[in-house]
């Protein structure tokens, strides 16, 4: 059982490469990532809303789930704290508890902001704590896992057409083709309170993981990013080659992949720096 | 064509046509009509065709299936009949003019404005639904003595215990410090296969460093467990039971 043990949290390395496009078709770019390398925390959000309300709700989201998870460290989860969710680890509930508040942030920002306009986000975070992995998201961002040259789907979309399709009233390919992909079912923002899916993960060496907006997987197919991720040896690059095909793909819609591996060897101080610091150049775009 | 209509309260959840195929009602997520409640068996009753007739038959479930208020074993039905499994509904319709259900109506209808904008599906009832949901899960856990707990037994093999319930969502075989399912010996694998329960409520067994193997058979991909499945992974054998 994960509960009860509190691990001391490994020195995970974590190699990460992340890019995001406006695509080809959109006049804003309301995705947004970011990420709290020293915690392994990796963050997606895509927003929406007029006025460039999506861009403020992503941020905001993003922001907020960084911000929590680093302050919630310093106090201890609290197996009996209200909401918690049984059966997954305390770094899950932390997650959990943290898009629970960017839930409440961006519901706050859209009653104050004076517009009438809805605002909302979607969300995945993942977290890593050895080979374990936290994911909680709400909305049709996607977390993936590739093992063995397998790609994996580790969350359910909360949209009307997958939906559709769990409840065996739609195909996938009847899903693909529909009119409603839009149509979200849960996302943050939009009440003040929100159910979030969270679990946990087992990570190996040579696995990947993608977290990646719906402008990815609307364009390409499993397959086709399998063998991106299978190719590229960095990370980063294999983030760029991503968003690259999806917008030669047609783009239509913002496009975002966040590319992690664990790494096999320790990395040094200095190369993480580094990283960090084409992480920001690219994330202020 | 007569249809089955899944009811909630008001909210209609789900429509099943009854033709040739038998209709099977129950908790578990590979029947046709899936009601995802506590006090719902996993396999809890069937509708079928017979002879022209629509016949109900309840699996000898343990809060019983009523037709019109009474509780039955196997029955025909018959168009407006209501048929309470727990706390939902299901309406035997004969209409044909029943094409459209709620939830999609709403859909069109919140999408239409403007398509290439995500668009949210929120309305008052499905959140009320949503709370009910929440309600009757929290009523029919006061009896969790009758609940049925998904465990792993151990047919072979070297492990630190004989026996697993399956309460965390994510559950690993092997030797590393995060497995459930503990394995012996120098040569055992860090993480042999791992079993996740998915937002379905179901159980899928997986690769690891190792490949499994279900019922004799390797698998290639996430592989739901069904009661009596048996996994046998790095020298280890293990049936997955649902347990009283």
């Amino acid at each position: 059982m994960n509960q009860g043990i509190e691990q001391t949290p490994m020195a995970t390395e974590i190699e990460f490469g992340a890019q995001t496009d406006i695509g080809c078709v959109r006049e804003s770019n309301e995705d947004f990532f970011g990420a709290a390398p020293e915690l392994n925390l990796f963050v997606l959000s895509d927003g929406m809303g007029g006025l460039a309300c999506g861009e403020v709700a992503s941020r905001l989201a993003v922001e907020t789930i960084l911000t929590r998870s680093r302050s919630g460290d310093l106090e201890p989860a609290s197996a009996s704290s209200d909401g918690a969710i049984t059966g997954v680890s305390a770094e899950s509930n932390r997650l959990a508890s943290a898009t629970r508040a960017a839930n409440e942030a961006v519901h706050r920002a859209a009653q104050n902001s004076g517009t009438g306009q809805p605002m909302g986000a979607t969300v995945v975070a993942v977290r890593f704590v050895g080979e374990r992995m936290s994911v909680a998201h709400v909305g049709d961002s996607r977390a993936y896992r590739l093992r063995a040259g397998q790609m994996e789907q580790l969350t359910r979309d909360h949209s009307f057409v997958a939906e559709q399709v769990r409840q065996g009233r739609m195909t996938e390919q009847e899903a693909g083709n529909s009119g409603l992909q839009n149509v979200l079912v849960r996302a943050l923002g939009i009440g003040p309170e929100v159910e979030v899916d969270v679990s946990d993960e087992l990570v190996l060496e040579d696995d990947t993981v993608l977290l990646c907006s719906d402008g990815l997987t609307r364009e390409l197919t499993d397959v086709q990013i399998a063998a991106v991720l299978g190719e590229c040896a960095e990370a980063q690059e294999a983030a760029e080659r991503l968003v690259e095909l999806a917008k030669q793909a047609g783009g239509g819609d913002n496009i975002t992949a966040i590319v992690l591996r664990r790494a096999a060897k320790p990395v040094g101080a200095l190369a993480r720096i580094g990283r960090l610091g084409k992480w920001l150049k690219n994330s202020g775009n | 064509m007569p249809k089955l209509v899944l009811k909630f309260e008001k909210s209609i959840l789900q429509e099943v046509p009854v033709n040739s195929k038998e209709v099977s009602i129950g908790r578990s997520p590979d029947n046709a009509l899936v009601i995802d409640n506590p006090a719902v068996s996993h396999y809890h009753a069937r509708v079928f065709s017979e002879d022209g007739r629509i016949m109900l038959e309840d699996f000898g479930s343990l809060n019983g299936t009523f037709v019109n208020g009474q509780r039955v074993k196997m029955v025909a039905l018959k168009p407006g009949d209501s048929v309470a499994i727990g706390k939902h509904t299901i309406v035997v319709s004969d209409a044909s003019d029943l094409d459209g259900f709620a939830v999609g109506q709403g859909a069109s209808k919140a999408a239409a404005p403007k398509l290439n904008e995500t668009v949210i599906l929120d309305t008052k009832e499905r959140r009320a639904f949503m709370q009910q949901i929440a309600a009757a899960g929290e009523t029919s856990q006061v009896a969790p003595a009758r609940m049925k707990v998904p465990t792993l037994l151990v047919r072979k093999g070297r492990t630190n215990h004989k026996e697993y319930a399956l309460t965390d969502k994510l559950t690993v075989v092997g030797k590393s410090a995060m497995a459930t399912v503990k394995l012996k010996g120098w040569f055992a694998p860090r993480a042999a296969a791992q079993i996740n329960r998915r937002d379905d409520q179901s159980y899928y067994v997986g690769a690891a460093d190792k490949t499994p193997a279900v019922n004799g058979n390797p698998i290639d991909r996430p592989t739901k467990l069904s009661p009596g499945d048996v996994i046998a992974v790095a020298g280890v054998e293990l049936e997955f039971v649902y347990r009283d």
